[in-house]
Formats: C-alpha cells, sequence, structure tokens
C-alpha cells in the first residue's frame, strides 16, 4: 500500500514537472522549423533543425539592442534601490524620528499598489523631465516601483542587528552614512540577495511600463522589443517569432539555473519575512 | 543614539523618500486632479467634475472589463492557492531530485508572463497553432476552435494559464510555511493515534493561515493588474471581451482621453484597495 502510494506520488510530480516544461519544448520545435513546413504532414514532434531562424530572428528583430537595455535597466534600478532603500532601511531601523516613521509608514501602505495606477500622470512629468525613452528615465520608474519592497527586507533585516555592532563605530566618530556602508551593509548581504531575487526579474521583464516609456526603437527593453516585432508581423512567420521568444528567455533561465540554490533559499527567507 | 545632537544618520532616509515622493506620490495625487478634467493629452484641460466617472459608469465596455478584471483576479487566486497548495503538499517529503522538480516548477514564473502569453498563442490559436495539429494528427476533434471560441472558454484559458505561470511561486510560500511547522507536533499527535487527515485538518491548516493569507492577498492583487499576459494572449479580444481594466487605461490613454484614463486607474485603485485594506486589518488583528 504505501509502495502504490509512493509510485503514485512520484508520477504525480513527473507529470507536472512535464506540463512545466512542455511549453518550452513546443517553443523549441516552432523555433526550428521552416516557414515552408506543414504540419499536416510528418512527425509534429520532430522539427526540421532549421536554425537559420535563430539567425532571422536576431537580425531582424533588435532583440539584442533590448538585451542591453534590459540587463542596464535591472542593474541600475537594483543598484539605485539597495543604496537609496539601504539607507533608508537603516535610517528607520535605527532613528525613529517623526520622519523616518513617516517615511515608513508611507512606503508600506504603497507596497501593494500596482504601477499601472499612476503612469499615465506619470508620463506627464516624465515628459517634462525630458525622461521619456530614456533608459535612466526607465530605471527611476522601476527604482521607485521596487523601493516599498527594499525599504521593509533592510528594514526589518537591519532591526535585527544588534544595537552594539553600529554603536562602536559611532562612538569612533564614524557617521551614520560611512557606519551603514562600511559595517551594516556587509552585514545584510542575505537581505540585498533577498531583494534581487525578488525584484530582479521583474525589472527585467517590465511591460506595463516599457510600453508607456521605451517607445523608441533604440531604448526598447526585452518585452518591448518582442511586442513591436510582433506587431509588425501581424500573426505570420510564426518560426521566427518563436525563434525570437526562445532567444529573449535564454539570458533568464541561465541566470536562473546558475543561482537556483541561492533563489530558492532567497525566496524561502523572503516568505518567511513577510 | 545621543540625545540633542542631530546626526546626519537619521536622515539617510531622504534619498529614498524624495524618490518616492517624486515619481509615485506626485503622480498619484495629480491623477487625481486629472481625472476631472477632460484633458486630451495635448491641449489644455478644462475642469469638469466628475463627469469622466459617470462616464465610464454608463460605458458598456468599461463596465464589462471590470467583471473581466474581477472574473480573472477571484478564480487565478483560488485556482493558484488551491494548485500551489497541492504542490507544495507533493513536494513537502523528501524524495530524490526533489531541488531539480523545485526549480522546474518554478521556472515558469521567472520568464515574461508577455512572452508566455506569445508562447500559448501560438499552441492554441484555432486554425493554425500547434495543438490544433496535434489534435489533427491524433485524429481527435479539434479543440482549439471550440477554447478560443467563446468569451467564458477564453476567459478559462487566461486564468489556467496564469495558475500555470504562477503556481511555483505560490508554491514555495506554502512551502516555507510547511517547513516551518515542527514535526515533533505532528509526530507527536500521530503517536495519540490521530489520522493522517485529521493532523491536517487540525494543525497543519490552522498553522498555515499566514501563508494562505499572503498568497491570497498577493495573488488578488497581482491578478486585478493583470497586463501583459491578456495583451500577448488575446490582444483583449476578440472585440474587446477579455479586456483587463489595465489595457483599457492604456488604451483610453492613447486614444488621446487621458483625462479619462486617469479616472479609470482612481477607479482600478479603489477595487485593489479593497483586498490591501483587508490584509491590513488581518495583519493588525494577528499582532
Amino acid at each position: 500500500m504505501k509502495r502504490i502510494l509512493k509510485i503514485i506520488k512520484g508520477a504525480l510530480i513527473l507529470l507536472i514537472c512535464l506540463s512545466c516544461l512542455l511549453p518550452f519544448f513546443i517553443l523549441l520545435i516552432l523555433a526550428l522549423n521552416s516557414s515552408r513546413r506543414v504540419f499536416y504532414e510528418g512527425n509534429i514532434f520532430i522539427p526540421d533543425f532549421y536554425w537559420q531562424n535563430f539567425l532571422d530572428a536576431w537580425n531582424k528583430s533588435r532583440i539584442g539592442t533590448a538585451m542591453i537595455n534590459s540587463a542596464v535597466i535591472t542593474a541600475g534600478a537594483l543598484i539605485l534601490t539597495i543604496a537609496a532603500g539601504g539607507m533608508a532601511g537603516y535610517a528607520i531601523a535605527r532613528y525613529k524620528t517623526r520622519f523616518n516613521k513617516l517615511v515608513f509608514g508611507l512606503l508600506l501602505s504603497c507596497m501593494m499598489i500596482p504601477g499601472i495606477i499612476n503612469t499615465v500622470p506619470l508620463y506627464t512629468l516624465m515628459r517634462r523631465l525630458h525622461a521619456v525613452n530614456t533608459l535612466w528615465g526607465m530605471v527611476l520608474v522601476c527604482s521607485t516601483l521596487a523601493m516599498p519592497s527594499a525599504v521593509f527586507i533592510f528594514t526589518t533585516f537591519i532591526e535585527a542587528l544588534p544595537k552594539d555592532l553600529d554603536e562602536a563605530a559611532a562612538i569612533d566618530g564614524c557617521t551614520g552614512i560611512a557606519v551603514f556602508w562600511k559595517i551594516i551593509f556587509p552585514v545584510i548581504r542575505p537581505a540585498t540577495a533577498s531583494f534581487v531575487i525578488l525584484n530582479g526579474f521583474g525589472i527585467w521583464n517590465n511591460y506595463a511600463q516599457a510600453t508607456f516609456f521605451l517607445q523608441s526603437r533604440s531604448k526598447q527593453n526585452i518585452p518591448q522589443a518582442l511586442s513591436v516585432f510582433f506587431q509588425q508581423f501581424g500573426g505570420a512567420e510564426w518560426n521566427i517569432m518563436a525563434a525570437t521568444s526562445a532567444i529573449a528567455i535564454v539570458p533568464v533561465v541561465i541566470v536562473f539555473l546558475i543561482f537556483q540554490k541561492q533563489f530558492m533559499k532567497g525566496l524561502t527567507d523572503g516568505a518567511l519575512k513577510g | 543614539m545621543k540625545k540633542g545632537k542631530i546626526c546626519i544618520g537619521q536622515f539617510m532616509s531622504l534619498p529614498a523618500f524624495l524618490l518616492f515622493a517624486l515619481f509615485f506620490v506626485y503622480p498619484l495625487l495629480k491623477g487625481i486632479g486629472m481625472s476631472l478634467t477632460d484633458w486630451d493629452g495635448m491641449g489644455t484641460a478644462s475642469f469638469i467634475g466628475l463627469q469622466n466617472f459617470m462616464d465610464f459608469f454608463s460605458d458598456e465596455r468599461a463596465i464589462h472589463d471590470i467583471g473581466t478584471t474581477l472574473i480573472f483576479a477571484v478564480f487565478s487566486a483560488f485556482l493558484l492557492n488551491v494548485t500551489g497548495l497541492c504542490y507544495a503538499l507533493l513536494m513537502n517529503s523528501r524524495f530524490r531530485g526533489q531541488g531539480i522538480a523545485r526549480v522546474i516548477i518554478y521556472l515558469p514564473a521567472i520568464i515574461s508572463p508577455l512572452i508566455m502569453g506569445y508562447i500559448w498563442y501560438f499552441l492554441l490559436q484555432p486554425g493554425r497553432g500547434y495543438l490544433h495539429y496535434a489534435f489533427l494528427q491524433l485524429g481527435l476533434p479539434d479543440l482549439t476552435a471550440s477554447w478560443m471560441g467563446s468569451y467564458r472558454t477564453i476567459m478559462l484559458v487566461l486564468i489556467l494559464v496564469n495558475v500555470w505561470q504562477y503556481s511555483g511561486m505560490t508554491m514555495i510560500i506554502y512551502l516555507a510555511g510547511l517547513q516551518a511547522i515542527p514535526a515533533e507536533l505532528t509526530e507527536a499527535a500521530r503517536i495519540d493515534g490521530a489520522g493522517r487527515w485529521q493532523c491536517f485538518r487540525n494543525i497543519t491548516v490552522p498553522l498555515l493561515k499566514p501563508s494562505v493569507r499572503i498568497n491570497v492577498v498577493t495573488n488578488i492583487i497581482g491578478s486585478l493588474s493583470v497586463f501583459d499576459i491578456i495583451m500577448s494572449l488575446t490582444q483583449g479580444g476578440p472585440g474587446y471581451s477579455t479586456e483587463s481594466l489595465s489595457i483599457y487605461i492604456m488604451r483610453m490613454c492613447y486614444g488621446s482621453k487621458t483625462g479619462y484614463s486617469t479616472a479609470v486607474a482612481l477607479i482600478l485603485f479603489l477595487i485593489i484597495l479593497v483586498p490591501v485594506l483587508i490584509s491590513m486589518r488581518l495583519t493588525r488583528a494577528k499582532e
């Protein structure tokens, strides 16, 4: 009886895993078919192995530029949010002034509000700042949206640290900013990792804001470039569209597989904190 | 810290505050003002009071979009929690390949929902999608045409794709919750003669409540602002039938109805506020 249960359980898990992988497998089949492939004939599981699609996709779609843009935006937004959010977390955890309490309350109450709510008025502000169609503008937008989560994670982490840690340094004459960067920041690395894990992919994949703020062709991020490219084709040449999609998901999958151990740990830590 | 002396340290929250105030709070407040005007994005705006809100509630398309958004959010959140919890219970015990299985189940969640929508579009498009040919070759009737044929089934497809993509995320939070339950507790109950079901019902479920709360609230809020996956899978179609409020906001903004689109955003904001306030109340009650 126990054995049968174990087998059923194993089969179920295998089935779930297969269902998670199958769409990727089919994407690969589509990406490897020539445009003349007729699916009515031949085995649907064996593609034509027409690798030219990937070259065509790369040359026609600007996905290369988009990847660089996505990387710049993601790195910029993460660094800015960690720097500003980390310092804010330190100030809020250690100096309970009225202002700091206000900042924390404000950020926390806005944490759940999705960006789409204020995107339209934000667009008019961005236009006045000449920040539309610039990578730095998108960095500021993404960083703002990630800020509540950063401040929340850093504040809870720093509050759990013993106070003697920074008080000793403060007596030695260090200012608050130096204490944070020299003493606190190295200690809260797990918090930083948790934040990057919880927000990095979201910034990389951002589409709802990119469709407003990154319309110029040279500044598109990956989702925006893909959607423009797909609209151009108007539903034809699926093989090239599939190849472009496959190229677009490669970087995320590689990063995820390399850091999967830290990733799963960071997610669990984040989940327990929340 | 020393009393009476002002240190620089206490103002270290200033950069984050300024950034957030300028790029989040200011537009939010400005949006309230804009929602009371007929601004088209270019010319001068004139004050029209609550006209935009009245227009919204007399627009059939807008009302339909509220329905679509709510149906998507409620069913997504419900199914995500059911599958996430089932996955977590399946994966909770130790077995070989556990790490790999977790990584695979989580994999869809890291990929852009826009791209996910495209992949499922390639699969499900009636008459030419991959599954259309798969059904033909297997000698089965072509089900894609009926799946993508009516509002009900298209909504179900959208919800299921969303659930398929994010079950892994929900699972991880439930797994964290399950692993925080001390093993001695269940062991003791088992020794006292409690069955598996009784243990689950009286120990696991009550201790899992915080995880359920986090999952339900984040899933509902996330699904209420759904944008990417509908844009790529159906473009809100056929017609406007599967359009969500987020897509409606964007389209109204591009359609030179800037003032009106901010009014719709405020209405979506009020809708999202309901689960936010409920979750805050529940958190406070716990404390």
